[in-house]
């Protein structure tokens, strides 16, 4: 991606001071970030760290304590509960945004009881009210774009991990979002099947969209993110290009985690 | 009258007992039928309540089955029956209406199997969500469905795959129970069997050919719910 472009381009998300607890335990302590649109960031940390509580809020999967996030430059209204919780002030905002935010998960979470086809058409023809036949032609072109067009009658249950995962990035791509969150996309595959996936984001990115992918993937976030952000006791401990942090970190957190 | 031998009690013909048996096994079919679904509302808010209500709710919810499961269902048949009858008999007296006034056998046996079969759908829808994979609703959630869209396109039919054994060991058990609404006069099939008992010196063959229909309604509703769990499973592996 150009660098220039990165820096003067809108900004996509816009996640500001914030603070999320579970319980007593403080899981974000404070993160603020900007992606701006055709950026990849890789969100680096272990487990625990509070990377994916931090993708998970900015579609309100998680509420954040307190701290603003912004899609597109609207942001998310949230009000306080009488016992000091958070919740979203307009719950048709909150799903409005979501259809605009593609997610993809760990887990895949294809619906069971639906085939691939059916599971790219389902939001776009029930939620945005697509027209029936476009939704499915244009669900063909995105199977084909990530490699499982012949799956598409098949359920979930009976294609491989790596073609779940691929169809989840299909049903995900279908709402035509404004950026894609990734979960740790390729934590739950066997290791021969990793290489299918990541393929599939290559081009993403390539292609440039906005992508916040939560990895453990070294090879992806040195080769294909834009920027890596690498997050420490729910803190943003390192940030920068690729090159940069992964040459000369300045933390010596993040020296120890890219050694281990 | 002579004596009808075993084939006249089931022929359709005159003298035959064929058309009144039928009627009873009809009436059998439509207790059971609305016990069944009045348990079905009963347990879809039941497990409402249990999963997602606040403390009060689910306390309720879980008195309610509790007790349910304690008393035995003849009696709950009665209590209702009985109690329908006085809250009537009341009502009538109000209205100037005198001596006791029966409250409506089927009613009061749809209403007994209901709730008994609701404490039990409660428990069935219950443990059928939460063997619904959480991912898949999260992932519902996350392209922004809305809560109805959400639990009419992907709950509902989740859920509903794996409540259907279980609501099929409770649809013959509703089948079974439907008999014990004969203690309130209804004439449905075991009321109609003995009273043609009664009416005959051949008791056992009365009986017998009940049995036969009772087994007979309970295959074909067995076919039918094999049928519909094949459908509502497509796409789960098989192991």
């Amino acid at each position: 991606m150009n660098m220039s472009a990165a820096v003067t381009a809108p900004v996509a998300i816009r996640v500001h001071d914030l603070h999320k607890s579970f319980g007593p335990v403080e899981v974000l302590k404070g993160v603020s970030l900007d992606a701006r649109e055709g950026e990849v960031i890789s969100i680096l940390g272990s487990s625990g760290s509070g990377k994916s509580t931090l993708l998970r809020c900015i579609n309100m999967l998680e509420v954040p304590n307190s701290g603003t996030i912004e899609v597109a430059g609207e942001a998310i209204r949230l009000k306080t509960l009488s016992d000091g919780r958070s919740r979203p002030a307009d719950q048709k905002q909150v799903d409005r945004i979501r259809s605009e935010l593609g997610m993809v998960f760990q887990s895949f979470n294809l619906w069971s009881h639906k085939t691939v086809l059916e599971n790219v058409i389902e939001a776009p023809v029930h939620v945005l009210k697509r027209p029936r036949a476009e939704a499915i032609e244009e669900a063909e072109a995105l199977l084909a774009k990530v490699g499982i067009a012949d799956k598409r009658n098949h359920y979930p249950s009976h294609v491989s991990g790596g073609q779940q995962q691929r169809a989840a990035i299909a049903r995900a791509l279908a709402m035509r979002p404004k950026a894609m969150l990734f979960d740790e996309p390729t934590s739950a595959l066997d290791p021969e099947l990793v290489g299918e996936v990541l393929r599939v984001m290559r081009g993403l990115a390539e292609e440039g969209r906005t992508m916040l992918v939560v990895t453990h993937e070294m090879g992806f976030a040195r080769d294909v993110s834009s920027r890596v952000v690498f997050v420490h006791k729910g803190t943003i401990e390192e940030e920068g290009p690729p090159d940069e942090v992964f040459t000369r970190s300045r933390s010596e957190r993040f020296r120890q985690f890219i050694k281990s | 009258m002579t004596e009808p031998g075993f084939l006249d009690i089931i022929s359709f013909g005159r003298d035959g007992w064929g058309p009144v048996l039928a009627a009873g096994a009809w009436m059998t079919i439509l207790i059971a039928i609305a016990g069944f679904a009045i348990g079905g509302v009963i347990g879809i808010f039941g497990a409402w309540a249990k999963i997602s209500g606040g403390p009060v709710v689910r306390g309720s919810a879980e008195a309610f089955t509790t007790v349910l499961r304690g008393i035995p269902d003849l009696l709950v048949i009665y209590l209702f029956y009985f109690g329908g009858s006085a809250v009537v008999t009341a009502v009538g007296q109000f209205f100037g209406q005198e001596g006791f006034v029966s409250f409506p056998g089927f009613l009061a046996g749809a209403l007994a199997v209901g709730i008994t079969s609701g404490a039990q759908q409660t428990e069935v829808y219950r443990g059928a969500f939460r063997a619904v994979h959480p991912g898949e609703l999260e992932a519902a959630t996350a392209c922004g469905m809305g809560r109805l869209l959400k639990f009419r396109r992907i709950t509902a039919p989740l859920t509903l795959r794996h409540a259907l054994p279980g609501l099929g060991n409770v649809w013959q058990v509703v089948l079974k129970e439907s008999a014990l609404v004969s203690v309130t006069g209804v004439v449905e099939l075991l009321r109609q069997a003995q009273i043609g008992a009664g009416s005959t010196s051949r008791p056992f063959d009365f009986f017998f050919i009940a049995a036969m229909i009772y087994l007979a309604i309970s295959t074909v509703s067995g076919l039918v719910l094999q049928v519909t769990e094949r459908r509502f499973s497509r796409g789960v592996r098989r192991g």
